[in-house]
């Protein structure tokens, strides 16, 4: 079987700053693997890495996506090709409006696949009807995109894009991160309804309560810019009880 | 109307000792602004030095331009000038309330226009003494047709100079839009607007005329007590485009919101001068400009807002950003407060930004096209700008004029 995302002895840089230094991660297709790690260990440089950001250079390794590389990608044909990233910090876009993103992003994939863009009124109901079950009020969408959403109502909208997108590789950096405890429970809901044999996802997270609610296959510690432990999802309870202290960053 | 009366030619602003003649003896004891005149500064006429031009004083027909299909779009009348020269038959058949007339034959029009328009400008004086056409158009109660005036034309040496004087009466209501599309050497429109007491303008300019034409656009306008004007232009066309507005308030509690979008590529040069004298008391006036510019292009925003010693209680606002999309493109901005009233409410400011590269990533990380992403900001960045249009059927001929600026994008 071939792996749905391979990691290979990554290698990174930001600005000439090393930052990932040689991360290996397979990922089957189905598998939800979480990444879990101090503030500062390069989770979201790794998230940016994957989706091609501008400015995170790949100093090494390799990375592929059913068996192709995607370092010549750029994040668009990346997305196209199934990658999604859901952003610890998600971008305001003063002056774009919700619903024409939201359409833009949809009809992108449509128009690569040679198919018909997307009918407007239909795809307003599909829009509506997700949004729904994730808490997504219609003032909320028809605003700019994420200007003014508190935020709680950016992670929601992350995920609400996810599910638009049906990527085959998510990727989800700190998406508990601002959440109350209500809320932490209807996006990891609007999670766990995406999970899917043909879809993969990586969760990064800084606390094991996201865990609970998105129960993992594997967990990995990455600190320092490396994988320092890899083990099932006792280990993200292990850490939750000890901290990161005891993980060995000085390697 | 005859059409000859619409048609003076240079001769007879010789031989005339009136308004036209003494603005013939302006333009040719100035000529064009040499590069030491201030307000000139940033906007340099070398490439029409020395060149030569010839006025068309006959109406040549021609295939209609696209401003002629914008009008139909909007149901307006229509009138159409090619090479500066008004169709004849256009000034036929104006709807009720609009009367038009020729200006060649009124001294005291011509001599109430000159007033108003920008003095010390080439085109105030050269137009003024060419005048391809010059008509009124006088404007009595509410016309709910909105007027089109239509400027095509060719000719590289082909200069246009229409003078158009368009007088609302107290209490009238006109929606004026203007539509640009000349590939002549030198449009040179020359346009006094003097609005009467409690009256209203609704207005729009879509200026794109060819990537090899000079486009000088010198304007005036008056505005009466309680008088109001909502002008907005669109500026992507010409070589080197200049659209210069000056406005008087003249009257206590007028108001006025003018705003700008202009859009350069290539070698283009556009340029937006505006001068707001606010010479009375209790007026509001309100500039909100964007300029999107690519490539080599430049663009200029000079921005005046007088306030005189009496003029208490005005407030006078303009905000004029800038997006580059090039590292060569450059902008000149220059917004400029004279205040001499001690109680009024001004501000002023000016900024120049790139695309945001977060933002662009934000957008191609969800699968968007790069030029589809970056289409998206510049209309983000406009469309601010374009909502400020209070009258939506003449908003609604601008907007294509900017998508279709932004479809032309380069896929990067
Ligand atoms: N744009 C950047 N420029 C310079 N250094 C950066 C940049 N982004 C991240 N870093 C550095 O990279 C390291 C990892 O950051 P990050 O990936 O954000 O960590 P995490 O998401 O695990 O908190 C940190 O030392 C941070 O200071
Ligand atoms: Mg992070």
């Amino acid at each position: 079987m071939t792996a749905l995302l391979e990691i290979r002895d990554l290698h990174a840089s930001v600005g000439d700053k090393p930052i990932l230094k040689g991360i290996s991660l397979t990922i089957n297709p189905g598998e939800v693997h979480a990444i879990m790690g101090p503030n500062g260990s390069g989770k979201s440089t790794m998230s940016y890495v994957l989706a091609g950001r501008d400015g995170y250079e790949v100093t090494g390794g390799d990375i592929l996506m059913n068996g192709v590389s995607m370092l010549e990608m750029e994040p668009d044909e990346r997305a196209r090709a199934g990658m999604f990233l859901a952003f610890q910090y998600p971008v305001e876009l003063p002056g774009v409006g919700g619903m024409s993103f939201l359409r833009a992003a949809v009809n992108a994939r449509h128009i690569e696949a040679g198919e018909d863009e997307v009918d407007q009124l239909g795809f307003v109901k599909l829009v509506r009807g997700k949004a729904r079950d994730l808490g997504i009020d219609d003032a909320m969408l028809k605003r700019a995109v994420n200007v003014g959403f508190s935020g709680g109502e950016k992670k929601r909208y992350e995920i609400l894009q996810m599910a638009l997108l049906e990527p085959t590789m998510a990727v989800l950096d700190e998406t508990d991160s601002g959440l109350d405890v209500d809320a932490l429970r209807i996006v990891s809901e609007g999670v766990n309804l995406l999970r899917d044999p043909g879809r993969s996802m990586l969760v990064i997270t800084h606390y094991q309560r996201l865990l609970d609610h998105i129960v993992p296959d594997y967990v990995h510690i990455l600190a320092g810019g490396k994988i320092r432990k890899s083990g099932s999802k006792e280990l993200a309870l292990e850490v939750e009880e000890s901290g990161y202290a005891g993980i060995d960053d000085a390697a | 109307m005859p059409a000859s009366m619409t048609l003076p030619d240079l001769a007879s602003a010789t031989a005339n000792s009136g308004v036209r003649s003494s603005a013939l003896a302006n333009w040719q004891a100035t000529g064009w602004p040499g590069p030491r005149v201030e307000s000139w500064r940033f906007t340099k006429l070398a490439l029409l030095e020395g060149k030569t031009f010839a006025p068309a004083h006959d109406f040549a027909d021609q295939p209609a331009g696209a401003g002629m299909d914008a009008a139909e779009s909007i149901g307006a009348h229509v009138l159409r000038f090619v090479n500066g020269v008004v169709d004849p038959s256009d000034i036929e058949n104006a709807p009720e309330g609009v009367n038009i007339s020729a200006l060649a034959a009124d001294e005291d029009a011509m001599s109430h226009l000159r007033q108003m328009v920008p003095p010390a400008h080439p085109v105030s004086d050269l137009s003024l003494a060419v005048m391809s056409a010059g008509i009124i158009i006088d404007i009595k109660g509410r016309v709910d047709m909105p007027l089109m005036l239509s400027f095509e034309g060719d000719g590289a040496t082909t200069s246009a100079h229409p003078v158009v004087f368009v007088r609302l009466f107290e209490g009238s209501y006109l929606q004026l839009a203007e539509w640009h599309a000349s590939t002549a050497g030198l449009s040179a429109p020359l346009t006094g607007i003097d609005i009467a007491a409690g009256a209203r303008l609704e207005q729009v300019k879509v200026q794109t005329d060819g990537q090899a034409t000079t486009h000088l656009a010198a304007t005036g306008v008056t505005l009466g007590a309680g008088a109001s004007i909502d002008g907005f232009s669109l500026s992507t066309g010409g070589r080197l485009a200049r659209l210069e507005t000056h406005v008087c308030f003249a009257g206590e509690g007028a108001d006025c919101n003018l705003s700008a979008i202009y859009m350069g590529r290539g070698e283009q040069h556009q340029d937006i001068t505006t001068y707001m004298d606010h010479a009375v008391p209790n007026c509001t006036s309100n500039q909100i400009i964007r300029g999107v510019l690519d490539d080599r292009s430049r663009g200029v925003y000079q921005g005046r807002v007088h306030v005189a010693p009496d003029a208490q209680k005005t407030d006078g606002q303009q905000m004029a950003r800038a997006l580059l999309l090039s590292r060569k493109a450059e902008v000149d901005a220059k917004p400029e407060l004279e205040i001499y009233a001690d109680d009024v409410v001004c501000a002023h400011g000016a900024t120049v930004g790139e695309l945001d590269a977060t933002q662009l990533f934000y957008l191609t990380s969800r699968g968007i096209p790069k030029d589809v992403a970056r289409a998206m900001l510049i209309e983000a960045f406009l469309i601010d700008t374009i909502e400020t249009i209070s009258n939506e059927t003449l908003a609604a001929i601008l907007r294509p004029v900017a998508q279709a600026w932004m479809a032309e994008q380069e896929t990067l």
